[in-house]
């Protein structure tokens, strides 16, 4: 087989019509062989070109505080991320510890990858009303997409700053994010007697109840240890 | 004009085919899936004859996630956080496509404010896009310090947009209706202290990659994309106007406020890499010139004109809406059966049809070359697959 050198050839196609399309500058062009010029200018603008560019490393070379932009492990405990950044969701507790969430589920219904799984209590004895039993979030499906955050119409969900989740065990990512099992801050509130209002909230531990996956068997993977989490 | 249809087998059957000719012989290499200057999950097959490449051939379906079939569950406002998967450097430009087509289709009218918001966001997307495309092009060519300097840069910027979005990436700021969240109240400030810092990093880009003479040579001459081939395989953006056609969708079928701002088209003049790489260096600066322009004018209003959760629901019919990503036209297909989801979706990429103009490109030219030439094209690979 003889080997050719193959020229690209430009498709056979008659001239196109572009229309009237504006066009308003055209890109430079400059390039230091691309022009005629002499042996001698060549040499002296290609030299200039590279030491130029070696310049400019090295004055950074001299000065590096200007080109560092983060330095992550060791800024960890001074690092602030913005008020807006979307990491872990969690759901709004007050310094009572209570919630506002009235499991009504609006935002598991447009959650557009379910990682959001709400049981509720359909009655509660005291209040009357339905009360939130989990509110489970399943980390490893949630895209940060904040769409739960802003359909909630009590605004009780929020996205923290805190980015660093990462765990050795999968099973880890889906976890309860209500501290407790019962009605709302202003449900509780309207209650008169404090005793019942505070035997309605039954504590909710991170990974109790019947989480999916939650450090459960699976095939070949023995259960989770999850009384002790190890995203300490 | 006809079309050859033929698998990948036949092909390389033909070409490992009966040859005791002490000549040499041609044969397959496969460039990919995992290699470092595809960018992502690309497998290029090669047809090789010592170095020069006869065929390139994309093999495409590695990093498909169906996005469009999931899209067909969705409501319209769960849609959009998809497409930040696509073409995730212009994430926003993509949510915007979006948004625009279905509020085009049920008649929602955005006010000026939320024009505005996008279309200076969409031009800080397409700086960073670029910013991270010069860089990698240093990289791919064998220098790496560039790669560094690019994202330098793009970390400030990416700060600025991280501060009103909340996310650096995958941003789903832009809803149909509106946008998620106002913008910061610095926001403004910052932008502008951004444009003072980037315009000066411009002139250092230059004398890091632009004038030196090694980039210049592996990029001038290589890879040239005829504007008759660019407009025959849907090309668009930075390599349609590089091959010379001024074909841009913010100039020709204004949409945002683009025919508010005065900015110019880059065009280059015989479709090499090198006028790619031109044609994407000065979109960086007109793009710094139109956000300067549209910084100050702001105007008051809401930033979402629809309520959140309430059903968006598109009349029966089809309906196509386009505009200008950091790599070319984004089109957006709808077709809608009065649900509040749609029956269809499609997207045509500016990507997919970019990859196909790799091989009249590079057709007779070194493998050297083509890693210049497909960093030029400035691909991202899940905008392809989808
Ligand atoms: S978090 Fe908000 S939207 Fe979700 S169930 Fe609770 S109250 Fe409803
Ligand atoms: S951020 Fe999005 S994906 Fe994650 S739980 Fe909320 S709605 Fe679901």
């Amino acid at each position: 087989m003889a080997t050719t050198t193959p020229v690209p050839t430009e498709t056979e196609c008659p001239p196109i019509d572009f229309g009237e399309l504006k066009s308003n500058c055209v890109a430079p062009r400059p390039s230091i062989m691309g022009q005629k010029r002499g042996l001698r200018s060549i040499l002296w603008l290609s030299f200039k070109g590279i030491v130029r560019g070696l310049l400019t490393t090295l004055s950074y070379f001299r000065r590096p505080s200007t080109v560092v932009t983060q330095q992550y492990p060791e800024n960890r405990d001074t690092l602030e991320m913005f008020e807006r950044y979307r990491g872990r969701l969690s759901l709004i507790h007050n310094e009572e510890g209570e919630h506002g969430c009235t499991a009504c589920q609006i935002c598991e219904r447009l959650c557009p990858n379910a990682s959001i799984i709400i049981t509720k209590d359909k009655k509660n004895e005291a209040t009357g009303k339905p009360a939130l039993d989990q509110f489970i979030w399943r980390q490893d499906t949630c895209t940060f997409c904040n769409i739960c955050v802003l359909v909630c119409p009590f605004d009780t969900l929020e996205m923290t700053g805190d980015f660093e989740s990462s765990v050795f065990d999968r099973r880890l990512l889906v976890f309860n994010l209500n501290e407790y099992a019962g009605p709302t801050a202003g449900q509780l509130d309207k209650l008169e007697d404090d005793e019942l209002a505070k035997a309605q909230m039954k504590p909710m531990n991170k990974y109790q109840g019947p989480v999916p996956m939650c450090g459960g068997e699976m095939d070949g993977i023995p259960k989770l240890d999850v009384e002790k989490p190890t995203d300490a | 004009m006809t079309v050859e249809v033929s698998s990948l087998k036949e092909l390389v059957e033909q070409a490992s085919g009966d040859d005791r000719s002490p000549d040499t012989q041609e044969y397959f290499v496969n460039m990919g899936p995992q290699h470092p200057s595809t960018h992502g999950v690309l497998r290029l097959v090669l047809k090789l004859d010592g170095e020069r490449v006869l065929r390139c051939i994309p093999v495409l379906g590695y990093i498909h996630r169906s996005i469009e079939k999931i899209s067909e569950h969705m409501n319209y406002m769960n849609c959009v956080h998809l497409t930040d998967r696509m073409d995730y450097l212009s994430s926003i430009m993509n949510n915007w496509a979006v948004s625009k087509a279905v509020e085009e289709a049920a008649g929602i009218e955005v006010n000026s404010r939320i024009q505005y918001i996008r279309t200076i966001f969409a031009e800080l997307e397409r700086i960073q896009s670029h910013q991270l495309w010069w860089g990698v092009l240093g990289m791919d060519l064998g220098a790496f310090t560039p790669f560094l300097y690019g994202i330098r840069d793009r970390e400030v910027l990416n700060d600025v947009m991280e501060e009103t979005v909340g996310a650096r990436l995958t941003m789903n700021y832009v809803l149909p209706g509106g946008l998620m969240a106002d913008i910061h109240p610095n926001f403004v400030h910052r932008v502008k202290e951004f444009i003072k810092y980037f315009r000066p990093k411009l002139d250092e880009y230059d004398d890091l990659l632009t004038n030196n003479v090694i980039i210049q040579e592996r990029l001038r001459n290589v890879g040239i994309l005829s504007p008759q081939t660019a407009v025959q395989y849907g090309a668009t953006g930075p390599v349609l106007r590089g091959s010379g056609v001024a074909f841009d969708l913010r100039k020709d079928h204004p949409y945002g406020v683009y025919d508010q701002a005065d900015f110019e088209v880059p065009v280059g003049t015989i479709g090499d890499s090198w006028d790619r790489y031109w044609v994407r260096v000065e979109e960086m600066r007109q793009s710094l010139n139109i956000v300067e322009q549209l910084l100050d004018n702001i105007p008051p209003g809401d930033f979402l004109v629809k309520k959140l959760n309430s059903k968006i629901k598109i009349p029966e019919g089809r309906y196509y809406s386009q505009l200008e990503t950091a790599r070319g036209v984004l089109g957006v297909f709808i077709a809608s059966d009065k649900k509040d989801e749609p029956y269809r979706l499609h997207y045509r990429s500016p990507n997919f049809n970019n990859l196909w103009c790799l091989e009249p490109m590079i057709k007779g030219d070194y493998i050297a070359s083509l890693i210049g030439a497909m960093s030029s094209l400035d691909l991202v690979i899940p905008d392809i697959d989808r």
